[in-house]
């Protein structure tokens, strides 16, 4: 592949630029960051804009200075994370340049045609993968987790060139909280026991713990039971417009099967199912099964590993 | 204050079927307002009570000239509602979306908030409202959880992935929101029947604007390739279905 001559990142996690560096790096002879949080954990590519801190100023009021540099410097391709902040950002640059960016995209590729960047998302809720391409004079994309192995050796020390934008007019940061830190990753589990709607009430969650802990696996669950029941926190949810997740085991515990859930989660190494309808769309999708209540078997079948 | 909502009529995904070659067909699929828009809406009409002010809904592309859409939508709390009418292909873009909306704003005039959903019930590219706000060149916000009017501007609050963050935003502005936001009315029978009396104002692409330079080109839209998996079932909640499916599991986890 010929390399572009300048791909530039906007992320802020150390995790997220260690992959999107690396995919810079794949991709151009020449790399920058755009970033705004900590000075010192300004790193990861050739030149790195630092834009100033994250505490106590919004995301928001940096916009305008990064739309204005990327119109300046017109790299070719833009790799932005795939965050509520990063999505917003790489429209405001789009909106700009007067080109689409592509969000959520799990693959990139150079045209063969040459001249532009294919990109796929899933679509319809996870029924369906839709491939663009964008052409211009800057590509926005914005790459979600796991797209692009970080490097082994982290990327030289680059120059940090100082920005500090003033703060848009008309937008004012009135309170600020941090989230605590997700307790689980998810995407980085290599067994995780699902639990959907199934499990009937959330009084039944300790039985599943419980498995879980025989099987030394994580616990995840399908939209309904994080957004609708409310039995387990949001970032356990597995779907589309969730978390993809690759374990090489999934049990799914009271799961219906639906495609928005399984899209989430069809990489897995090994699919299992418990449910007691056995027209469950999940058995279709499984290696293996087992119609019954789950009430009645959990317990036992956590006995089992537990003695094993 | 008069608000705009924008919404996109999207195919019941109940009714989707695929072809053996892996494209969706979408022939005889019913259409309905995208889930995520319908936070929108009752954000708007929400704001609307407290606050005061008028709104009113926007939508373009496939569905703007469905009457039973329209009333669906108008049931819901909007004093009038504008469409403009394009054919599927044109819309599959985010950016084109973004400039029949701006159009369609400008048309409507005298607009100083707009709110769309997060993403659209279909796509969820989650970009046609930023990229609007910043056609527009309004203050434009995304992820917003909780909406209100205060002192003569927006309190906004923003659920992102690690923070939450209240912010005081001028009018004229964007705004997305999330299902975070409140919970979407269902409308009534006099709400349904007020909807038929609604003003309804269809324009063609053609006459508010002009196609955006660059979008995005869908290259193809294929189901994915079906994932072969051994579908080894057993039934019941005997010891032995017990000790089968438990052998399976103990293999694999070994």
């Amino acid at each position: 592949m010929k390399k572009l001559k300048s791909v530039w990142i906007i992320a802020g996690g150390a995790e997220r630029i260690a992959e999107l560096s690396a995919g810079a790096a794949a991709w151009g002879e020449e790399t920058a960051l755009i970033y705004a949080g900590d000075r010192e954990k300004a790193a990861g590519a050739g030149t790195v804009y630092y834009l100033g801190p994250l505490t106590g100023v919004s995301y928001l009021s940096y916009i305008p200075a990064i739309v204005a540099l990327v119109r300046e410097k017109q790299p070719e391709l833009v790799l932005v994370e795939s965050s509520c902040d990063g999505r917003l950002t790489a429209a405001a640059i789009a909106a700009a340049v007067g080109v689409s960016a592509l969000t959520d995209i799990d693959s990139l590729e150079a045209d063969a045609d040459g001249g532009g960047i294919v990109g796929r998302r899933m679509i319809y809720g996870g029924a369906a993968w839709k491939t663009e391409r964008v052409s211009g004079p800057t590509a926005v994309v914005c790459v979600g987790a796991g797209v692009f192995p970080p490097g082994e050796t982290a990327p030289p020390p680059g120059e940090v060139i100082e920005l500090r934008p003033e703060a848009a007019p008309g937008t004012r940061l009135l309170e600020q909280q941090k989230k605590p830190a997700p307790n689980v990753n998810l995407p980085a589990a290599g067994r995780i026991v699902g639990v959907g709607r199934g499990l009937g009430t959330a009084d039944n969650l300790g039985a599943v713990r419980a498995f879980a802990a025989a099987l030394g696996a994580e616990i995840g669950c399908s939209r309904p039971v994080a957004e609708e029941e409310r039995w387990l926190p949001k970032e356990r949810y597995i779907g589309v417009s969730g978390v993809i997740a690759t374990p090489e085991v999934y049990i799914a515990c009271g799961v219906s099967g639906q495609v928005q859930h399984m899209a989430g989660i069809d990489r897995a190494g090994v699919i299992a199912a418990v449910n007691k309808d056995k027209n469950a769309p999940v058995f279709r999708q499984c290696d293996y099964g087992l119609v019954a209540d789950l009430n009645a078997v959990l317990p036992r079948l956590t006995e089992l590993f537990n003695r094993a | 204050m008069r608000i705009v909502i924008c919404y996109k009529c999207v195919p019941e995904e109940q009714d989707l079927k695929i072809r053996p070659d892996r494209t969706p067909d979408w022939s005889g699929a019913a259409r309905k307002i995208g889930q995520y828009d319908l936070n929108a809406i009752e954000a708007g009409v929400r704001l609307a009570e407290s606050a005061g002010g008028e709104v009113l809904a926007l939508t373009a592309g496939a569905g703007a000239n469905d009457s039973k859409l329209q009333k669906a939508v108008l049931s819901r709390g909007p004093a009038a509602m504008y469409g403009i009418k394009t054919d599927e292909e044109t819309l599959s873009d985010s950016l084109a979306t973004a400039y029949l909306l701006k159009a369609g704003i400008e048309k409507i005039g005298g607009v100083d908030l707009v709110l769309c959903g997060e993403g659209s019930g279909d796509i969820y590219a989650r970009q046609v409202g930023p990229l609007l706000g910043a056609l527009i060149g309004w203050r434009t916000l995304n992820a917003v959880s909780a909406l209100s009017f205060a002192g003569g501007a927006l309190r906004a609050e923003r659920s992102l992935e690690n923070s939450r963050e209240v912010l005081r935003v001028d009018l004229p502005a964007v705004a997305a929101l999330t299902t975070d936001a409140n919970l979407p009315r269902i409308p009534g029978m006099k709400d349904i029947l007020a909807a038929g009396k609604k003003p309804v104002t269809i324009w063609d692409a053609a006459e508010v604007s002009a196609p955006p330079p660059r979008g995005a080109k869908t290259v193809s839209i294929l189901a994915p390739e079906k994932q072969e998996r051994r579908q080894i079932i057993v039934e019941g909640e005997s010891e032995e279905s017990i000790a089968v499916f438990y052998g399976h599991l103990r293999k694999v986890l070994r």
